[in-house]
C-alpha cells in the first residue's frame, strides 16, 4: 500500500451462544478491549465502521453502529454501518483502511458484531425475495453443489472433505474464544446428520453470538503506540456473474486473491499463516485453490496431507476457523484479521505459528448466479 | 392440458416457463439481447452487459446436470423433505441455470445426466397457497408429461 496503515488495537468477545447478552453489549465489550489494547482514548478515534448483517432482519434494528459507538463514549464520531453478508466485517476493515490511507483520519475503529442465536433466525439465504431463494437455494446447498462437482471433476473424496473439519476442530481446541473446543474424527464428521449431500452437520459452521474489533492507524500514530503489524493489502471484490460460471475454479475468488498479492507485492508461497472463510468444509478446499496454496483440484489432497495444519507447510485456520468458532456473520471478517494480528505479534498462545511474519485473511459473502457477491482479502505483516 | 390461465394463476413467478409443443414439453423463458448477443435467465428488462433492450426468448428446454444436491434440512416454502436442487447446462443457449429438481428423482441423480424442463405443483407461495414451480427432471418419453402430478 502506498501510505502504510497499521493495526493499533484488537479485541474480541467469546464466540458462543450467549442468550443473556445483547448485540450492543457484545459490540461494546469488543470495542473496549480494542481501545485498551491500543492504549487509545475514545476521543482519539476519527471514524467508526460498524459491521452487522442480521439485526435488521432479526430484530428490525437499523443504524446499530451509532448505538454501539455511543456506548463507548464516541457520540460525535462519524459512523458508517456496513452490511456485506459474511464479508460485512472485512468490508468495514477495508473502508477503515481507505480512510487512514487517504489521510482523512489518523485512526479508525472497526467493530463487527452479530447476535443470531435466536428462534426467529430460520434458514439463511442470500436474499428472501431472490428467484434462486424462492426455488429452494439455501446457503448449505450452494456449497454442497460445489462439493458434488469438485468430487466429480477432481476425485475429491468425502473423507478429504471431512479432514477440513477434523483439522479445524483440532485447532479450535487451542483457542479459548472458540465455541467448539473438542476433537472430532473423520468417522464422526461423516456420520453426523446430512445437511445437503455431501455436506454433513460437522462440515457446516455453527451459529454464534459474538463481536470483534480492530483499530487501524497511520504510521505516525503507530510509531507513538508501538504498533508494528502493518496492512500490506486490503481488497474488496464483487462477483463477475458470468454465465456459465465454473463452480470449482472460482474466478472471482482467484482474481480477488491475486489482486491482493499484487497490492502486497507477495505470492502465495510467502505466506506463513492463513485465515479463510471455511463456512463449509468444501469452501476451505476451494479457497486453497483460489489462493494458490495448491493447484486447482488438489485442495482435498492438500488437507489430507496435513500441509494446512498447525506445523504444516502453510497453516490455515489455526484459530479453528468458522467451523470451530462459529459464524456470527458481522463479526467473522473482523475476527479473522484480529487472529492474524495475534499471530504476527506472536501472542497466539498454544496455536502460535512459530515466527509468523506474513499472514492473509480471506472472507466471502453472498450468493448470486453461482458466484459470490462479495470477497475480501487482507494481507498483514509483522 | 394446454397452457391455461389457470396454470398462470398458480405459478409462483408467472412467465418463467412456457409450453413449447403439444406434447407437454416446457421451455425456460429468458431473453436474448439483439445488440450484444447476451442470453439471460430469468428475462432481463435491460441488458446488464450493454444496456440494450433484450427480446423474450426460450433459452432452454433440456440440458445436462452440471451439479446437484439433496437438501435435508428443514425445507423452506413448504417444499418436500428432502428436496433436490441443481444447475443444468441448457442445450439451446449454453446458460447454466439453477433450479429445483423433481422430488421423485432425488435418489437417482448423477452429474452429467440429461434433464428437461418441467412445471410442477411444488411447495407454497408467500401466502401459504400451493403453487407451480419450474423444475428440472430426468429426460424421459414425452407421453407421461403432466402438470401437478
Amino acid at each position: 500500500m502506498s501510505t502504510p496503515v497499521y493495526v493499533a488495537g484488537i479485541g474480541s468477545t467469546a464466540f458462543a451462544r450467549q442468550p443473556e447478552r445483547s448485540l450492543l453489549d457484545l459490540a461494546a465489550e469488543a470495542g473496549r478491549r480494542a481501545l485498551a489494547d491500543a492504549g487509545l482514548a475514545p476521543s482519539e478515534i476519527g471514524l467508526g465502521a460498524f459491521a452487522n448483517a442480521l439485526a435488521g432482519k432479526l430484530f428490525g434494528d437499523l443504524t446499530v453502529g451509532q448505538n454501539a459507538f455511543a456506548a463507548l463514549g464516541m457520540a460525535r464520531l462519524p459512523v458508517v454501518n456496513v452490511e456485506n453478508a459474511c464479508t460485512s466485517g472485512s468490508t468495514a476493515f477495508y473502508l477503515a483502511c481507505l480512510a487512514v490511507r487517504a489521510g482523512e483520519v489518523e485512526c479508525a475503529m472497526v467493530i463487527g458484531a452479530e447476535k443470531m442465536c435466536v428462534p426467529q433466525l430460520g434458514l439463511l439465504s442470500s436474499g428472501d425475495s431472490e428467484l434462486d431463494t424462492l426455488l429452494g437455494l439455501v446457503t448449505p446447498a450452494s456449497f454442497a453443489m460445489r462439493a458434488r462437482r469438485h468430487m466429480a471433476e477432481f476425485g475429491t473424496t468425502a473423507a478429504q472433505l471431512a479432514q477440513v473439519s477434523v483439522k479445524n476442530r483440532r485447532h479450535g481446541m487451542l483457542n479459548p474464544l472458540a465455541q467448539f473446543r473438542t476433537e472430532v474424527t473423520v468417522e464422526e464428521v461423516l456420520a453426523s446428520p446430512m445437511i445437503a449431500d455431501p455436506l454433513t452437520r460437522l462440515q457446516s459452521c455453527p451459529m454464534a453470538d459474538g463481536a470483534a474489533a480492530l483499530i487501524v492507524c497511520s504510521a505516525s500514530m503507530a510509531k507513538r503506540l508501538g504498533a508494528r503489524v502493518v496492512v500490506r493489502a486490503a481488497t474488496l471484490s464483487t462477483g463477475n456473474y458470468d454465465n456459465p460460471q465454473d463452480m470449482v475454479r472460482w474466478r472471482t475468488d482467484r482474481e480477488g486473491a491475486y489482486q491482493a498479492y499484487e497490492q502486497a507485492g507477495i505470492g502465495p508461497e510467502d505466506l506463513d499463516v492463513v485465515e479463510c472463510h471455511d463456512a463449509f468444509s468444501i469452501a476451505e478446499i476451494l479457497h486453497y485453490e483460489a489462493l494458490g496454496l495448491c493447484a486447482p483440484g488438489e485442495g482435498g489432497r492438500l488437507v489430507a496431507a496435513g500441509a494446512t495444519a498447525l506445523g504444516g507447510r502453510v497453516p490455515v485456520n489455526v484459530s479453528g476457523g468458522l467451523l470451530s468458532r462459529g459464524h456470527p456473520v458481522g463479526a467473522t471478517g473482523v475476527e479473522q484479521i484480529v487472529e492474524l494480528t495475534r499471530q504476527l505479534r506472536g501472542t497466539a498462545g498454544a496455536r502460535q505459528v512459530p515466527g509468523a511474519r506474513l499472514g492473509l485473511a480471506h472472507c466471502m459473502g453472498g450468493d448470486r448466479a453461482a458466484d459470490t457477491k462479495s470477497m475480501t482479502v487482507a494481507v498483514l505483516a509483522a | 392440458m394446454s397452457a391455461t390461465a389457470r396454470d398462470e394463476a398458480l405459478e409462483l413467478v408467472p412467465g418463467l416457463v412456457e409450453r413449447v409443443d403439444a406434447s407437454g414439453r416446457y421451455g425456460l423463458v429468458g431473453s436474448l439481447c439483439p445488440d450484444c448477443g447476451a442470453s439471460a435467465f430469468p428475462r432481463a428488462g435491460c441488458c446488464p452487459q450493454c444496456q440494450g433492450t433484450p427480446q423474450r426468448r426460450v433459452v432452454g428446454t433440456a440440458g445436462s446436470l452440471y451439479t446437484y444436491t439433496v437438501v435435508r434440512t428443514r425445507a423452506p416454502f413448504g417444499l418436500p423433505e428432502p428436496y433436490a436442487v441443481g444447475y443444468v447446462d441448457l442445450d439451446e443457449s449454453g446458460l447454466r441455470v439453477f433450479g429445483l429438481i423433481d422430488p421423485a428423482a432425488v435418489d437417482a441423480l448423477a452429474v452429467g445426466q440429461r434433464m428437461e424442463v418441467g412445471l410442477d405443483r411444488l411447495g407454497v407461495d408467500g401466502g401459504g397457497r400451493p403453487c407451480l414451480r419450474p423444475v428440472f427432471r430426468p429426460e424421459r418419453m414425452a407421453a407421461d408429461t403432466g402438470v401437478g402430478r
